[in-house]
């Protein structure tokens, strides 16, 4: 092997992993952001506080009320004869079934009726989601009472869900969340190390030697990709182990596009780096970078939700290429077109991302 | 043949010129020492002589390199200790002479040899695995001359290496210095210190991107003082004006230095009558000009 290439890579492994933060960044850092992840950024929504508002010997209310409550979203708050609006607004429950006047049972009877639903909305998503809960109960019961009217009897929806079928968030998130802290450690620890040369001076080390712009380059890069893949086993193991996200498809497909996509992140921070002066301006730098990067990559929010406009942005995005290959080889487990043509996206990105960052590199020397 | 040849040097950034049609040489085994204020265009000099920066005009000539045989030629002969701290300070000092051996593709053999060897040439007493940044700020120097030495460089720049280093580890590095002329090696060095400008064979002021002095420093005090130089000092006060009239009668220059002045007398007759007037109030004493002087005098003349 090149001797410059391999005092470079020495070298970096040596002031990576004897730095404290460093070694922080690179191993403590992706477990505990994962963990946070894959807990608590959770869309399921448990343990609503639901109170039925109705009169005692109205069956029916009260049986939604119970079957709400067996379906595990729902705890029964008691109503104690209270304004419906009152137990909302003093934070007693999250939601409030009223029954009309009269009751939900002489309602069905007469075949007409109103149940009205109150729900704390203050947090909208919440609110969808109990919404669409108790929709789903309250057409359960029906059906059960009144199984020769159903309302939707003549076509009915038999939904099967693909993949993760108990619509498990973290298997959704984990895979998402891998692409995110690949993508923050590897530009991080790239830009920072090489606006670190030339804010102590070192930089002047490594021209003033007889090497050429190349070595250099892969010797201020290469050791980057190595240690952003290391973290990779370590962030499936963990998926895979702690949080029971299934690992379908085969692990080459997983690690090649792991390496592609490291290989793209150390170019970028590397351009990053040759516009900052200072570590500090490499850290803004990667942040102005990774903060759209995140936005854009369908992690947290499904790509769908960007609106057209912004849409072509998300196609310079790589890390959004990763997160829906890393869902793909680990959810489904089909190595197919879909595989190939995001994995050929990301090259592309890869490929601008090493010529652009080349170009300043050799400018900046 | 010369170590360094330089001829008609232009350094231009953008429409600042940092170096102006500058042309000197320096013989192989010299101590060759570069003056001048910051920003006078030493720097920038030594930037381009270790291959690190493209003349804009001018021909170079370093230990038989140009660059039209690439800078990379030129860079591998010489050796740099840069103005700014170059070693990694949170590496040790084993692990960055390893890597400075490994970027300089030096085989491992021969650069545990060197190491050893020049460890020892610079009396380097410490741990070789203790980290660069716990070592004392003379010790640090004295591995960055290692550094610079490591590839065995026919050329050694040595940009204000003794820069915030106490007297004792001047005095020390400057006979390491000595010692490397002796082994025929070129030194090329800056400094801000005239006590180490006297070590040097030949000495180069700078000023405003141009080279307005070049001799030994005994040919330079001979040129700018062939008149004899005089301290004086009033014992009972000075009377009002007399810089004035002194200069009016027969000195070339009067300047202050502390309580003393140096005047430099040009017409000895006139002196003399004006010594005559101030009996007993003056003292006189006949000096060797000093570098300092010599400077002073000539950055007033290029300024004139």
């Amino acid at each position: 092997m090149n001797p410059a290439l391999l005092a470079f890579l020495k070298k970096e492994f040596i002031q990576a992993l004897r730095d404290k933060r460093m070694r922080l960044i690179l191993f403590v850092v992706p477990v505990v952001q994962m963990m946070v992840f894959g807990l608590a950024l959770s869309n399921e929504i448990k343990n609503v506080r639901l109170a039925v508002q109705a009169v005692p010997n109205d069956r029916l209310a009260h049986k939604i009320g119970e079957r709400a409550a067996e379906s595990g979203w729902f705890h029964l708050v008691p109503a104690d004869d209270a304004e419906p609006f009152e137990l909302i607004r003093t934070g007693r429950a999250d939601a409030v079934l009223v029954a009309p006047p009269g009751g939900l049972t002489r309602a069905l009877a007469r075949q007409s009726g109103e149940a009205q639903v109150l729900v704390d909305a203050t947090n909208a998503i919440k609110a969808r989601v109990i919404e669409n809960y108790l929709n789903a109960v309250l057409y359960r019961v029906l059906r059960d009472e009144n199984p020769t009217r159903a309302p939707e009897a003549a076509v009915t929806f038999d939904v099967r869900v693909l993949y993760n079928p108990t619509l498990e968030t973290s298997a959704y998130l984990v895979p998402g969340v891998m692409g995110l802290i690949l993508c923050l450690v590897t530009i991080l620890l790239s830009s920072m190390s090489m606006a670190r040369e030339r804010e102590m001076g070192t930089f002047e080390t490594l021209i003033a030697a007889p090497v050429a712009p190349w070595e250099l380059f892969l010797g201020k890069t290469m050791p980057f990709m190595i240690l952003g893949l290391a973290d990779v086993p370590l962030m499936i193991a963990l998926g895979v182990g702690g949080f029971h996200v299934p690992l379908r498809g085969p692990l080459w497909a997983l690690f090649l596009a792991a390496a592609v996509f490291v290989g793209t992140t150390v170019f970028i921070g590397t351009l990053i780096s040759t516009f900052a002066k200072n570590q500090q301006q490499a850290m803004m730098g990667s942040f102005l970078f990774l903060f759209p990067a995140i936005l854009l990559s369908g992690v947290m929010a499904p790509l769908e939700n960007i609106p057209a406009a912004v849409v072509p942005l998300s196609w310079l995005n790589p890390l959004r290429f990763f997160v829906s290959l890393t869902r793909q080889v680990m959810l489904k487990g089909t190595i197919g077109p879909f595989y190939w043509t995001n994995l050929a996206a990301l090259g592309l990105l890869g490929a601008a991302a090493a010529t652009a960052s080349v170009q300043r590199f050799r400018r900046t020397l | 043949m010369n170590a360094v040849e330089v001829s008609e040097l232009t350094v231009r950034f953008d429409s600042f010129t940092a170096v102006d049609r500058i042309t000197f040489a320096v013989g192989v085994g010299e101590i060759f020492g570069f003056l001048g204020a910051n920003g006078a265009g030493k720097t920038t000099t030594i930037r381009v002589l270790t291959g690190l920066l493209s003349p804009t005009e001018g021909r170079v000539r370093v230990a038989g390199r140009s660059f039209a045989d690439g800078a990379r030629t030129i860079k591998s002969r010489v050796g740099y200790m840069s103005q700014r701290f170059t070693l990694y300070d949170d590496l040790t000092v084993s692990e960055n002479l390893a890597f400075t051996s490994g970027l300089r593709k030096i085989p491992p053999a021969v650069s545990a040899e060197r190491i050893q060897r020049l460890l020892r040439f610079v009396g380097f007493n410490h741990s070789p695995s203790a980290l660069v940044r716990d070592l004392p700020g003379g010790l640090k120097q004295d591995v960055s001359l290692v550094a610079a030495l490591l590839h065995d460089p026919d050329i050694v720049f040595l940009d204000e290496p003794t820069a915030g280093v106490s007297p004792a580890a001047r005095s020390k590095f400057w006979a390491l210095i000595r010692g490397l002329a002796r082994e025929g090696k070129t030194i090329f060095v800056t400094t801000h210190h005239m006590d180490e400008a006297e070590e040097c064979g030949r000495i180069a002021l700078m000023r405003a991107g141009r080279i307005i002095a070049l001799d030994s420093p005994a040919e330079l005090k001979a040129q700018s003082f062939p008149d004899p130089l005089l301290e004086i000092e009033w014992t009972a006060g000075a009377p009002a004006g007399w810089r004035e009239s002194l200069l009016e009668r027969g000195a070339a220059s009067v300047v202050p230095y502390g309580l003393h002045h140096h005047v430099m007398v040009n017409n000895r007759a006139a002196w003399d009558r004006f010594v005559g007037e101030h009996t007993g109030r003056l003292t006189v004493r006949t000096i060797a000009p000093s570098l300092e002087d010599v400077f002073i005098r000539l950055v007033e003349g290029a300024d004139r």
